[in-house]
Formats: structure tokens, sequence, C-alpha cells
């Protein structure tokens, strides 16, 4: 692969600007199509419509738990269980394993992505076997929840734990979800509630998710690319919840990590070479953290999207991550004990137990 | 193949054959990455939650 001219991040924010259009190609008529499928299905749930200012969990507060790089260096259901919180706990697919192997059962469990190679992980999958490991090196490599390293005692645990929860358990099922993710969460017994996520402008003439929402009447929710961001927009515009925490969404990598171990690698290297990774990773300084992190053009394009998003939310958003690049104007940055604190205080919600 | 085939008349306006443009190094990166790079699911801008098609969103 020639060496390119671009100076360091110049191509990684050439790829975050066409990043709409790659996300349509690549799982747009994929989502459809599993939206199709997943009709004969709606019975087994209800509509999220259902979970419409619901009183999930106590309070006006959420913590959106996702599973970044953070997870492991701050481990923030340590300060959530030793707080008593009792706002609602949302969580990621990815972050489910996490909570649940700490002992926390969120209220809601979030999961979006079409795909159908490796998001049914997250749940437990079925007949795993070494072969379907060795060929996709995915969870070994990748730096959300380390633990998933260890793929087949994972996948055994999960397993059990969702045997044991998931019937206490809900879950905001995407209409989008592939097929062996929807027949897992059905066999753990979750309780489902069904959204359709945008898939472009619902005003526009065409638009397919105007189409999608005539052909099942579900709700439609802009997921702003991403699970934890979908975690973000149904606590707030679905559950009503007035102040939202994130966790673990550091859409973004620790100076310290080798590119080997970041989401989009063996795709980047495809594309660019090895030599030209320079390129497209773009190095950010948080400011509140006097921190250099580093993202690749997905996860720069979350974070526009969410801060587009947050501007527009009809809450208070903090992030309390404690790490990453999601920081700007609608965004106050904090640490997860000051939230908790804050959300303790009498007459703001009462969230935490006495 | 030129030898068989052989022009029989002259046209009355030259016809010029367009170059092909080479792939530019930039190209060549977009057109892998559109089978590789995209996020999970699609983000709308300016749209939050579409309860009804009536709904302002």
């Amino acid at each position: 692969m020639p060496i390119i001219s671009e100076g360091p991040g110049e191509l990684g924010r050439k790829f975050a600007a066409e990043m709409d259009r790659l996300t349509w190609e690549k799982v747009g008529p994929m989502g459809l199509e599993n939206a199709a499928r997943n009709r004969a299905l709606l019975d087994r749930g209800q509509s999220i419509a259902a979970l419409r200012d619901a009183p999930l969990a106590t309070g006006d507060s959420a913590i959106v738990i996702a599973a970044g790089p953070s997870i492991a260096r701050r481990d923030p259901i340590r300060a959530i269980k030793a707080s008593g919180y009792k706002g609602a706990i949302i969580a990621t697919d990815s972050a489910m394993y996490y909570c649940l192997r700490n002992g926390v059962v969120p209220d809601l469990v979030v999961t979006v992505d079409p795909n159908f190679l490796r998001v049914v992980r997250w749940f437990g999958q079925p007949n795993l076997d070494d072969e379907e490991l060795h060929k996709d090196d995915y969870f070994r490599r990748q730096d959300m929840d380390a633990s998933f390293a260890d793929e087949l005692r994972v996948n055994r645990e999960i397993t059990e734990l969702l045997r044991r929860h998931g019937p206490q358990m809900r879950i905001a099922l995407a209409t989008c979800a592939s097929q062996p993710v929807v027949d897992r969460v059905i066999e753990t017994g979750m309780r489902i509630f069904w959204w359709n996520p945008m898939f472009d402008d619902p005003d526009l003439p065409e638009s397919k998710t105007a189409a999608l929402f005539r052909s099942n009447r579900l709700p439609c929710i802009n997921a702003g690319g991403n699970v934890g961001t979908a975690c973000y927009m149904i606590a707030h515009a679905v559950l009503g919840k007035k102040r939202v925490a994130v966790t673990g969404m550091d859409l973004s990598y620790y100076a310290d990590t080798p590119y080997r171990n970041t989401q989009y690698y063996t795709d980047l290297v495809e594309i660019v070479g090895e030599e030209n990774l320079d390129a497209v990773f773009i190095k950010i300084r948080n400011p509140h953290l006097d921190a250099w992190f580093y993202t690749d053009p997905a996860y720069y394009w979350f974070r526009e999207a969410f801060l587009e998003l947050a501007a527009d939310a009809e809450c208070v958003t903090y992030n309390c991550t404690e790490g990453g690049i999601l920081f700007g104007d609608n965004v106050r940055f904090a640490p997860l004990a000051d939230f908790l604190r804050e959300t303790s205080k009498p007459g703001t919600g009462a969230d935490v137990a006495g | 193949m030129s030898d068989v085939l052989k022009g029989n008349f002259k046209p009355q306006n030259a016809v010029v054959v367009p170059e092909e443009k080479p792939e530019t190094l930039e190209e060549r990166f977009e057109r892998t990455a559109l089978k590789r790079l995209g996020g999970s699911i699609a983000f709308v801008s300016k749209k939050k939650v579409m309860w009804d098609l009536k709904d302002k969103v």
C-alpha cells in the first residue's frame, strides 16, 4: 500500500464526513430486511410506547452503561452500587454482561445493530464452538470489555446469567435486529419492547423510516449511529428522564492502546494499510482531564451525532465516563460520584436509597 | 484484431475517445471504505422520536 500524503487524522475526518452514507450502505438494506422478517414476531413483545413516561425505577434520572474501555479502568458499577442509586439503569447489549456479573440487573437493555455476526454473543451464543472462534478474533482483540477475550468461558457464563435473570429483564429490541439475536432474546424470556430505528428523515418523500412505520406502527427513534446513543435517546425521549448520565461512552481509546486493539482495526488496515493508520486515527485532547485520546472515523461520527442530539434533548446530559472524547457545550462532563451525589439530594428526584 | 477490423470510411468529425481517469488513492480508499466502515445504525439529523406519522419529530 503506498504511503499517503494526508497528515495525522486527516483521512479519518474525511471518512467521518461520509459516515451517513457508509452506514446506510453497510446496514440499511440488511436492517430493513430484518425488520420485515421480524413483523411475524411482534406479538412476542409490545411496543416501546408502553414505556413512555413509565415509572421505570425511582426518580427522574437514569444512568446509561455502555461498554467502552473506561469500564475496565473506572468500574462505574462499583460507585453505583456503593451509592445505593435507585434511578433507572439502562445498559447496552455489550454492557449487559458487565452489569450482570457485578450483580446489577439493568432496568432496560437496548440492542440495535442489525448484523448477523457477533451481536448475539452479547446474549450468549448457542452452539458457539472452536471453529467459529477460529474464524473471527474480534472479541479476543477488542478493547471494550476485555473479559470477553476468554470467549468460551464467558459465553457459558452469560448464557447462565441470562437463564437466571432473563425473565425479570426488559429489552428495547430494535425491529432491525438479526434473527440470531431475536431468537436468543425470545429464548431468554426477556420482556420485549419493540421499536424502529430511524433509517432516514421520516419527513422526506419516499422515506424508508416512514414506510417502516406504516408497516408495523411502532415508534421510530433516532439511534444516533450506535447502541449507546440509542440508550441515551430512550432514557430521555421515551422514559422521560430529566437527568441522564452516560458511562462507558468513551467513543475513543486511551493513548496507550495499540491500534490492533481498536474496533475497526482490521477494516482500516484493509482500507489504507498498516503504514497509513496515523492518517485515519484522530487524536483529541480532553481538556477536562488534560489527557489525550484517539478515535477512529466511526467513533468520531458517533461523537458529533451525540453532541447534536444532546443540544436538542429535553434533559440535562452528564458524561460520567471519566475518559474519552465526548465533551461539548451541552454535555456536563463530571465525575460519576458528583452525579450520584446530585441525584441523591432531597427534592431532586431522590434517586438514592437512604 | 486491429489488423482484421479496419475502418472503411473517414468520419466527418474527429472521434475523440476520452482517456479513462485513473482512480486516485483517495477514491480507492473510499471505494474500499464503503464496504467496511459505518456505524451500527443510522443517525438522522434534527430528529428524536416519531410516535406517529403526524408527529413533529
